[in-house]
């Protein structure tokens, strides 16, 4: 219950903060302030529908149809390599200029559900390398390496810490871990060394680390989400009074919406909305605590730790606590599939509570 | 299958939420807090400057005023056209590109080139060029037009400003000065009052897209302009008229090499009714040189540096600027000669020093220490009375005068008189004195010799007449001002400056008795300052012929000379005291009391009977005030012969009949007791053309003569004392031809050699 108060109060805020975010843009750009919001509406309320018959469907159908999920996923990340790129990038598969949805929404779904299948089902022989390792590498490996070539840098960096999260509460070999992280450590200096391997990533990591050495190229987007940040304070500018979304900070409807709560609704509202993510996190894996089987727990827990997860990293680089990737913020950032995907996902989080609640309490 | 999880995975799982919420929220939260506390305040300093687009609306500035509310300068609202090059339309449409179509439009509008526009509209790496400065409502119009009828166009637009608008010219301009092109005032009362006239700037603060447009209007806060005050002056146009008049008449008569200065002044006040330096400016045109001479000396200047766009023109050209600025009566310290004698005299009376009972010996010099001190009559004046010496204005007694008072306590009085210091008046630019100390006037003969007779001090010409004031007021030294009221745009007064006496210097006998005595310098016949003297008004006055010891020189090798004369009345109760200062006429052997004072004169013949003083004539100058010719024609020739016979006016008859048909000089006309009417009683009798003789420097009987032999009338005017004196102006001038019995009105001038000093 308090799951599902937490996701719907942050689906609301979130609307709000969309629409108080996006009018301006949307009224220079299509001359209608209620362009973005009024489709986020639809599909807000087609969400909260997908949410609610997610909740009443038995988690244990997705465990049938695991495989041929992930079949789905690799074969829609493959098309969409072969489909015309937008903004430089090969992310989206446009569906008759209706709507565009991203194959790696469905593949971070896919690799949680699968990974949580397989652990459930060979949870004795989760020690050895050939059940406890090898399967996992093998998929982790294909789906990245698609999202690699698309390209998806903070794509692929979700999927791959979603898949190490299940596997590890899984209860593969803390050892893996440790090598696996040395290991990406290592790899990831290398490709930070070389040129050409992380697209911009020297540029990105300079960026980083002092975006006021280009104000107006790399910085210059980060510059404008600090200054919109900064401008909250305490208390903020009010709602809808931000004046850094007139155009001035790009992507404010979309993976930037953070920094218009920051400067809107200051130190305060921003928070706040932080911690509702801890506890929309923290209920989430009470309820994965509480699942009366394996595959229901890890499912929780991958889901739990995709929003939360994404809503961190986020806010970490709004905040410019991380490089500048492009990660949208769960429940606020403008995309019609993406929403419609999430709310689904916390209905089959409600559907494992409903389960499970039976047996406890 | 459905088996439930173990409790390593609920640890695990607890593990990586801990990280998730703690581990990660909390570093969020720290970063924000970093963000909207740290560094805050410099993110929103940056955020608000990229955001916020001021724009200043220009207060209407404060008109100036004469004291009756005739305005003498007035801010009129203009306009700044501007083009922000960023947002001009580089695409071509239609062949044309933006800039095209507002250098084709624009041009004739603004009366430019075309080209000169389009160049503007394409100038590289700013935001904003002027297309042209301070157009007017017809200009300003079109192009609003010109904007209604093209939307496309948003590089175009216009801010208000203001122009400053002079109606009377060149009238006081180095008083009220000018405003510049910034709009700040740069000279007199424009300058000294900027802060008051000006208001305070309004501002709209806008917040702006990153796209350049408005915000909507919530973010927009005005702030409206605070209007400027008025000033309403002491100072009247007419008496400036009549003032400047006058003064630009000596300077171009006498060749003013230094400028003329006039001031007049209200004695018991110290309000300003008047004050001037010419040649002066046009505060319309500022930067244009008004004087003729000084145009010669730039086309000299350019002629000598090759051309206008030399350094060495540039600095002429701001030299002659700054100088036709200058206003000289309060800027420019001289000596002032013996116009000082009446403080020292006023000194010695009210020391007790001396008395009027005293008297004085002068032997055409006198010898301080090994000094020869001459007096500017050579046989010197003999025994004269303290009264006296003031008429003779004669140096060797002056320096007995100042013996009698003491270096020390002349000093004293000096400084009292306010020679020390500025007088205060509210103009910017106000020269202090240079002056003996006080050590060195109680030690030194020879300069407290110098200085009883005005010489070797300098002092500003606002000072000098200060001083006269206080003499003859009563003793009260005033703060001499221009500016009467403030008030707000509304008509309502925010400051009244009240008149300021600073102190009594002397006693009101003291002041009484010098009144008395500048006015026998005027009366009697001797006088220095007789040729002030107006038939019907009580004058007095002293006149000054000062050397310039600091420039003994000039370029041709002969002495320059500061001609002034100080002028008060009326006598009996004074009220205004009239200044004239000319520095260096062309000649150097014409004296104060042929040049300044019938300046001065004719400056309080016309103030006095402006102001409203009633001539009170004496007997004597009854017999010699002029007549209106009665009106004869149409009369019985004997009934016309009675009438002007009444009158004791000869009778000229020309012609047969027995009916006056035509009358010379025509009636109502200003004609001498002793005059001649001439009665014509034929029909077709051609008028009667004569010449005017010229009698120029000639003495009283020859003109006489030379008029009366012409058939002419002949009327005088000016000054006692008409033994000694010569025609130095007549109307109509001579070689006109003129009907017979035209009335010659010739001016006299006392010439002999009179306050040399």
């Amino acid at each position: 219950m308090t799951f599902l108060v937490l996701v719907l109060s942050l689906l609301t805020v979130g609307l709000v903060m969309l629409f108080s975010a996006s009018y301006a843009y949307a009224y220079y750009y299509f001359d209608n302030s209620f362009y973005f919001i009024s489709r986020q509406l639809v599909f807000a309320v087609g969400g909260v529908a997908a949410m609610f018959a997610a909740s009443f469907v038995d988690y244990h159908f997705f465990q049938r149809f695991a495989l041929p999920l992930m079949g789905i996923s690799i074969l829609l990340l493959i098309v969409v390599l072969f489909l015309p790129a937008q903004s430089g990038v090969r992310r989206w598969i446009n569906v008759m200029d209706i709507f565009n949805f991203q194959p790696s929404e469905i593949a971070k779904f896919a690799v949680i559900v699968l990974f949580s299948h397989m652990i459930a089902t060979n949870h004795k022989r989760i020690k050895s390398f050939k059940y406890g390792i090898l399967p996992f590498v093998v998929i982790l490996g294909v789906v990245c390496g698609l999202l690699v070539l698309e390209p998806h840098l903070s794509g692929t960096i979700l999927v791959l810490l979603l898949g190490a999260i299940v596997m590890l509460v899984g209860g593969v070999d803390i050892k893996w871990f440790l090598l696996a992280g040395a290991a990406a450590l290592v790899l990831l200096g290398i490709a930070i060394m070389i040129p050409g391997v992380i697209p911009y990533a020297q540029s990105r990591l300079t960026s980083w680390l002092d975006p006021f050495a280009d104000p107006l190229g790399q910085g210059f987007q980060t510059i404008q989400s600090l200054y919109a940040i900064g401008s909250g304070g305490l208390l903020g500018v009010g709602i809808g009074k931000s004046r850094q979304k007139y155009l001035y900070l790009p992507e404010v409807q979309n993976d930037f919406v953070f920094a218009i709560v920051g400067e809107e609704l200051g130190f305060v509202g921003a928070t706040l909305i932080i911690i509702m993510f801890a506890l929309l996190v923290w209920r989430g894996f009470v309820i994965a605590a509480r699942a009366k089987d394996r595959f229901g727990m890890l499912l929780a827990v991958g889901l739990t730790s995709q929003v939360g997860l994404q809503a961190f990293l986020n806010i970490a680089v709004v905040t410019n606590t991380i490089p500048n990737t492009g990660i949208s913020l769960p429940f606020f950032s403008y995309g019609g599939t993406a929403l419609l995907m999430l709310m689904g996902e916390m209905g089959v989080v409600l559907s494992i509570s409903r389960h499970s609640a039976v047996v406890k309490e | 299958m459905t088996q439930a999880p173990s409790n390593k995975m609920r640890f695990r799982m607890f593990a990586v939420m801990l990280a998730i919420t703690i581990g990660i929220g909390s570093v969020l939260v720290y970063q924000l807090f970093n963000i909207q506390f740290v560094k805050g305040e410099e993110y929103q300093r940056s955020a608000v400057e990229q955001q916020m687009r001021s724009l200043k609306i220009a207060p209407a500035r404060g008109e100036i005023q004469d004291t009756n509310g005739k305005i003498l300068a007035v801010s009129a609202t203009v306009w700044n056209v501007i083009v922000d090059p960023v947002v001009v339309d580089k695409e071509v449409k239609n062949g044309q590109t933006e800039a095209d179509i507002i250098a084709e439009n624009l041009a004739p509008i603004l009366e430019m080139d075309a080209a000169v526009i389009k160049e503007k509209c394409l100038t590289p790496n700013t935001r904003s060029v002027f297309l042209k400065k301070r157009i007017e409502k017809p200009q300003q119009e079109a192009i609003n037009q010109f904007l209604t009828d093209h939307p496309s166009i948003r590089s175009v637009y216009m801010l208000e400003d203001t122009k400053r608008y002079y109606p009377y010219g060149s009238l006081a301009s180095t008083v009220i000065g000018f405003v510049n092109d910034e709009n700040v005032g740069g000279a007199g009362l424009e300058s000294q009052y900027n802060k008051v006239l000006s208001g305070t700037p309004g501002m709209v603060v806008t917040a702006k897209t990153a796209r350049e447009n408005d915000m909507d209007t919530r973010y927009q806060q005005r702030y409206e302009p605070e209007n400027g005050h008025s000033l309403v002056l002491t100072l009247d146009e007419t008496i400036q008229h009549f003032l400047e008049k006058h003064i630009e008449n000596a300077v171009n008569e006498h060749n003013i090499k230094n400028r003329a200065v006039g001031i007049v002044m209200d004695v018991n006040t110290g309000a300003i009714l008047g004050m001037t330096t010419k040649p002066d400016f046009d505060p319309n045109n500022f930067k244009e040189i008004s004087d003729p001479a000084a145009k010669e000396r730039l086309v000299l200047a350019a002629v000598a540096s090759g051309g206008t766009n030399t350094d060495a023109y540039r600095e002429a050209l701001s030299n002659e600027q700054n100088l036709q600025w200058r206003n000289k009566a309060v800027s420019d310290p001289y000596e002032p000669g013996s116009v000082f004698k009446v403080i020292t005299a006023a000194t010695a009376l009210d020391t007790g020093s001396a008395s009027l009972n005293n008297y004085y010996d002068c032997f055409g010099s006198i010898t301080v220490k090994d000094r020869e001190i001459g007096c500017w009559k050579l046989y010197g004046h003999g025994n004269q009375s303290f009264a006296q010496t003031l008429q003779h204005s004669c140096n060797p007694a002056f320096v007995q005068i100042g013996f009698s008072i003491g270096g020390a306590t002349f000093y004293d009085y000096f400084d009292t008189f306010g020679f020390t210091q500025g007088t205060g008046i509210d103009l910017p630019g106000e020269a202090g004195s240079i002056y003996h100390p006080r050590e060195r006037l109680s030690t030194n003969l020879v300069t407290l010799a110098s200085c009883s007779f005005g010489q070797t001090f300098k002092v500003t010409p606002i000072q000098m007449i200060t001083g006269i004031s206080t003499a003859v007021n009563g003793g009260n030294l005033v703060t001499p001002y221009l500016v009467r009221q403030v008030v707000d745009e509304n008509g309502s007064v925010v400051e009244a400056h009240e008149p300021v006496i600073r102190r009594q210097v002397i006693s009101e006998q003291t002041s009484k008795t010098i009144a008395e005595l500048m006015e026998t310098v005027v009366s009697a016949p001797d006088g220095s300052g007789r040729n002030a003297y107006l038939a019907g008004y009580r004058v007095g006055g002293k006149t000054g012929t000062s050397q310039k010891l600091d420039q003994v020189l000039s370029e041709d090798g002969r002495e320059e000379h500061v001609l002034s004369f100080v002028g008060v009345a009326p006598m009996d109760d004074p009220q205004i005291a009239v200044l004239v200062v000319l520095d260096s006429p062309e000649l150097d052997d014409v004296l104060s009391s042929t040049i300044a004072v019938p300046v001065g004169k004719y400056i309080l013949e016309d103030i006095l009977s402006y102001i409203g003083v009633e001539p009170k004539y004496t007997a004597e100058e009854m017999k010699n005030l002029d007549l209106t010719t009665p009106n004869t024609i149409g009369l019985d020739l004997q009934k016309a012969k009675d009438t002007l016979a009444e009158m004791n006016l000869g009778v000229k008859v020309i012609g047969q009949g027995e009916t006056v048909l035509k009358q010379v000089p025509t009636p109502s006309t200003q004609i001498p007791r002793d005059a001649t009417i001439l009665l014509y009683t034929d029909e077709d009798i051609a008028p009667n053309l004569v010449e005017v003789p010229n009698v120029f420097g000639l003495g009283t009987s020859v003109v006489n003569q030379m008029i009366t032999n012409a058939g002419l009338n002949l009327s005088f005017t000016g000054g006692l004392g008409r033994e000694n004196s010569v025609a130095s102006r007549q109307t109509p001038e001579a070689g006109t031809m003129v009907e017979a019995g035209t009335v010659v009105t010739v001016e006299l001038t006392a010439l002999d050699t009179a306050g040399v000093y």
